[in-house]
């Protein structure tokens, strides 16, 4: 009985330490419009079919593409797009499902996606209904330059709201862990200002570096691919064959070959709770597939008031084989087991306690904000002291 | 008592075999060979189902995600299309269908609510999360409220009666001429029929095919059909209408691209005068070419969505060609096929086999060439005069080809940056306007809605002009692709029935198509330049200028001494004297005016230290 004891509180403990995710969504942004800029909805269709591949539905996919090439009237394959000059797989398909297209696809609406702020009208199949259970993966591609993106060639989005808007997702509990992919020119810039604990950063390229291009189709007449993302796609469609394989996340970064790729892509790794032994042990379907655990929703975990149950069982079975023994023997002990039962439950109502969730509060250390309030005031003094003078000195 | 049961009993059965009738499907495919190697193919995907089971969210055959959004908006009937392309009309005929089922360029939206702005609103929001399309930018900048344009297709009246509701029911239209139209429309829309495009005729629509059609159009219409003393239903048709070049269409795949063939597969024409071993013509080849379904579609017709309902319809493929033509069907099952009074071949699909039509190459006789199409009712045109950043005008011309008086409403719904001038519209030739409604814009808030009911004379030609200005936006206002310009949507034209034909009371529609219209755009890299420009300008030129402007060469010795520079030298002095008497003892010290000790390289001139190598002091002294 001890053993058995002591396996279920072994296993208890286990489904406590690995915070498992319970929904998988994605958020695939192509933010390039324009026939020149094919490759880009390229890269974002390939991982919109690789998501898909991997088991997460539609209705868990946000696809934000601003422009269109699979029906435009220069692509001389109508309805498709190829990632590859093979030709062998057509990413538009005949399922397909965009969610934001056009002149929809803005930095407005991308914040607002992310953080859910929208205002009334808005279907859901243009929300980001996640709780904080989802494992999101979001990735980017576009034109970029140090620390911003541009969308659409008309706006742009900094590294800074990036990491606001994570931030806010974070307080708002609506992801458990976060990959960011991004295909950008200086990427790893875009990922310096990050926050939010829970996320795990990935770039194409370093400060003043560029992205490049794989290769081009000579039909369609443009690149149709970027180096980065046909490096990821080689390794997902290579090693990570079904929804249930066990690559990890450090297989993954440990593929980025810079002679291939020719610019140094960047993991981020500080911001993951467990740091980089923990993400690299993180496998590739946690975020690219589907798996979904079941949680229970109470005080306790499944497996602690399976064994209160069982406690309870036992001292019932006890209880009544005493009192079939006092039958027998004629002694009326049942008055006893009765005390008896009525001490021990209202013991264990004290001894019971109720497990509740600690919310983790912000904390505002005092002594930093002593440290800012004097010297804010020093350098007003100094600069009246200056404008008092300053007549003076002339 | 129990004869009561007894009678209740056949009456419970007869309606439910009544409601089970209500719930019905049909879907009708249409394909008609046109002039010039191509193919019009119009698909019609019909259910209904009785309002009581809509009211009560039971749902057989009739889409239940879209029902969900027509019961949250309050929405009576519905109209919705999504188009690209030409209908030619002098290669083609006239328009299928009498151009019911139409929309302009993009995304065309009207329907019958009631309720104010908040339910149009939320309407389109809710289609564009159903159908990929960006309809949400429908506000109220691009919706309007046609009178005479457009009628009810289903009863109204009768189901507000029914419904025992009393506020009226009003019309609002919006049209999206920018949208894109691609598969991921037609993937939702594939997905709101029963069969979902696996089998029936649904199984040949596919997005390859499909946008890559010279004109094309896919319809949602949701009606109610009441029937006075008894129940209403609510009738959904779905329509995919579409003509393809044949020719185009049979391209593989995979290297669409048309290649020349090598030159001893091409067969010359002989008769031009420059024919030789080195020149070839390539000759045309003659009679109808070789084409199938499954080379024009893609694939073959997978089975039958014979769904309850279906056996009210004897035939599911109209097939309208001349009789002389050979069709071969290409099918495990033995297929029904008839023909028709006006010389049409139907079939009927079978249940779990494909269905493919074979039409080999045949050459044609002159009497089965004869034009079989219909003439269309009027022929119209729409184009932007004028040129300038400023101003243009819009000129329309409208052509009756019939030897009878054609009443036609023209309706016109412009963006507000497109500003006309109401004063200059003019209508010259054989026509007259009889009315006309009209909504002015109100900037940004509103744009023009322009409807004007005008009678054309038999086989005469009328020209519809009106000057504009052109607004200039605001610099947030213009999209990221600004230069290509702005879409003006298409214009609509009814043909109201006259009392010759014995056409039904909504008349014929058509349209024009969308205009492009420049407006005066910005430079956007003009503030960057200016800047960058400035700075550098700035940058080199101000400080050189400045100095030469305020600086002002004089002698050391003119040069006046600052306060400041007063208070050093005193501090300094009284700090030189204290050292020397405590060092010196008070020694008589040398009144050298700079105070203290004369250090070494240093002499005393003129009551003034200097230093003797005369180190790079220039004209300012430093005391």
């Amino acid at each position: 009985m001890k053993t058995l004891n002591s396996v279920w509180a072994f296993l208890a403990l286990a489904s406590i330490a690995c915070a498992a995710h319970t929904s998988n969504w994605a958020v695939l942004v192509s933010t390039s419009r324009f026939w020149f800029n094919y490759r880009h909805l390229a890269n974002t269709l390939s991982l919109y079919r690789t998501v898909k591949r991997l088991g997460i539905p539609d209705s868990q996919i946000l696809l934000l593409l601003p422009d269109d090439m699979a029906c435009n009237p220069r692509n001389a394959f109508s309805g498709t797009v190829y990632s590859n000059a093979d030709r062998r797989m057509d990413l538009y398909g005949e399922n397909v499902e965009v969610d934001y297209r056009g002149y929809e696809v803005t930095v407005e609406n991308f914040i607002r996606l992310l953080t859910d702020r929208w205002e009334e009208g808005v279907p859901a199949s243009k929300r980001l209904q996640t709780d904080e259970g989802s494992n999101i993966l979001i990735y980017m591609t576009g034109h970029g330059g140090s620390e911003f993106l541009k969308f659409q060639d008309s706006e742009e989005i900094s590294s800074w709201d990036l990491a606001d808007a994570f931030s806010q997702m974070r307080e708002k509990k609506r992801y458990n862990e976060m990959l960011f992919m991004i295909d950008t020119c200086q990427a790893n810039t875009l990922y310096r200002q990050f926050y939010a604990p829970g996320v795990i950063a990935t770039g194409s390229s370093e400060e003043d570096e560029s992205s490049y291009s794989h290769h081009a189709d000579n039909d369609v007449g443009v690149a149709v691919i970027d180096r980065w993302t046909y490096y990821v796609l080689e390794f997902l469609e290579t090693q990570v064959t079904g929804p249930t394989s066990d690559k990890t996340l450090g297989d993954l970064f440990d593929s980025y070959d810079v002679g291939k790729i020719h610019s140094n892509p960047g993991v981020r790794w500080d911001l993951f709770p467990g740091g980089e032994q923990a993400g690299r042990s993180r496998r590739v379907v946690d975020f690219f597939g589907n798996v979904q655990n079941v949680e229970v929703q109470g005080n306790q975990t499944g497996v602690e008031s399976l064994k209160e149950d069982l406690q309870g069982l036992k001292r019932l079975v006890q209880d009544y084989q005493a009192f079939a023994a006092a039958q027998e023997s004629n002694k009326t002990e049942m008055s006893d087991v009765v005390q008896r039962r009525n001490l021990e439950a209202v013991s264990s109502g004290k001894i019971r306690q109720k497990q509740r969730h600690t919310v983790g509060k912000l904390q505002l250390s005092e002594n930093a904000q002593w440290a800012r309030q004097v010297a804010g005031a020093t350098v007003l003094s100094g600069l009246a002291a200056l404008w008092y003078f300053a007549p003076k000195l002339m | 008592m129990r004869l009561s049961i007894l009678l209740t009993l056949p009456a419970t059965l007869l309606s439910l075999i009544y409601a089970q009738e209500q719930h019905s499907y049909t879907e009708h495919l249409h394909l008609k060979p046109l002039p010039d190697n191509s193919l019009y193919a119009g698909f019609t995907f019909t259910s209904t189902t009785p309002y009581t089971a809509y009211a009560s969210n039971h749902f057989r055959y009739f889409p239940r995600s879209l029902a969900q959004i027509l019961q949250y908006t309050h929405t009576a009937e519905l109209h919705l299309r999504f188009a690209l392309g030409r209908w030619d009309e002098e290669s083609w005929g006239s328009r299928p269908r009498r151009g019911l089922r139409e929309g302009g360029n993009g995304v065309e939206l009207w329907a019958w609510m009631d309720g104010a702005e908040e339910g149009w609103s939320d309407l389109v929001n809710s289609l564009s999360g159903l159908f990929c399309a960006s309809l949400n930018f429908v506000d109220s900048g691009k919706t309007t409220r046609p009178v005479l344009s457009f009628e009810p297709e289903g009863t109204l009246e009768e189901l507000q009666r029914k419904r025992s509701r009393t506020g009226e029911l009003r019309l609002l239209h919006g049209m999206l001429p920018h949208e894109v139209v691609c598969t991921e429309n037609l993937t939702p829309f594939l997905k709101l029929l029963p069969c979902k495009g696996k089998a029936g005729i649904s199984s040949l629509l596919d997005g390859h095919k499909l946008f890559d059609a010279n004109w094309q159009t896919m319809a949602v219409d949701v009606r109610p059909v009441c029937t006075p003393g008894g129940d209403c239903i609510l009738e959904i048709e779905q329509t995919v209408d579409m003509v393809l070049d044949i020719e185009r269409s049979m391209r593989p795949r995979e290297s669409p691209i048309p290649r020349p063939l090598p030159i001893e597969d091409v067969t010359c024409d002989e008769t031009k005068g420059y024919n030789g071993h080195d020149t070839c013509y390539p000759r045309r080849p003659k009679g109808e070419t070789a084409w199938s379904l499954s080379s024009v579609f893609g694939r073959p017709i997978r089975g039958s969505c014979a769904l309850g309902g279906s056996e009210k319809q004897e035939y599911d493929i109209t097939f309208e060609v001349p009789s002389e033509r050979t069709v071969e069907i290409t099918s495990e099952t033995t297929i029904p096929q008839s023909t028709t009074s006006s010389g049409s071949r139907t079939y009927r699909l079978p249940q779990n086999a494909d269905f493919d039509l074979n039409l080999p190459h045949q050459v044609l006789g002159s009497s089965a060439q004869a034009s079989t199409l219909e003439q269309p009712p009027l022929y119209a045109s729409r184009q932007l005069t004028g040129h300038g950043a400023e101003r243009g005008g819009m000129h329309t011309l409208l052509r009756n080809p019939h030897p009878y008086t054609q009443r036609i409403v023209y309706l016109e719904s412009l963006p507000w940056f497109l500003r006309p001038y109401m004063h200059t519209l003019a209508l010259s030739g054989a026509g007259k306007m009889e009315k006309m409604f009209y909504t002015p814009l109100l900037d940004r808030k509103r744009g023009t809605h322009l409807e004007l009911l005008i009678e054309i004379q038999p086989l005469s030609t009328v020209e519809l002009t009106y000057d504009f200005e052109k607004a200039i936006l605001r610099y947030t206002e213009y999209p990221p692709d600004a230069n290509r310009g702005f879409d003006i949507p298409a214009a609509i034209i009814r043909v109201l029935p006259s009392s010759n034909n014995s056409q039904s009371k909504q008349g014929s529609y058509l349209r024009t198509t969308s205009l492009l219209l420049p407006l005066p755009t910005p430079d956007f890299s003009m503030p960057y330049n200016v800047i960058i420009l400035t700075s550098t300008v700035i940058a080199l030129g101000f400080g050189s200028i400045f100095n030469l402007l305020v600086r002002r060469f004089v002698l050391v010795e003119e040069v006046p001494g600052n306060a400041i520079a007063g208070v050093v030298r005193r501090v300094r002095d009284g700090v030189a004297r204290i050292r020397g008497m405590v060092k010196g003892g008070g020694v008589g010290r040398v009144d050298n005016g700079g105070g203290g000790v004369v250090k070494k390289g240093e002499e005393v001139v003129g009551g003034e230290v200097r230093k003797v190598d005369g180190g790079g002091r220039g004209g300012k002294k430093d005391r």
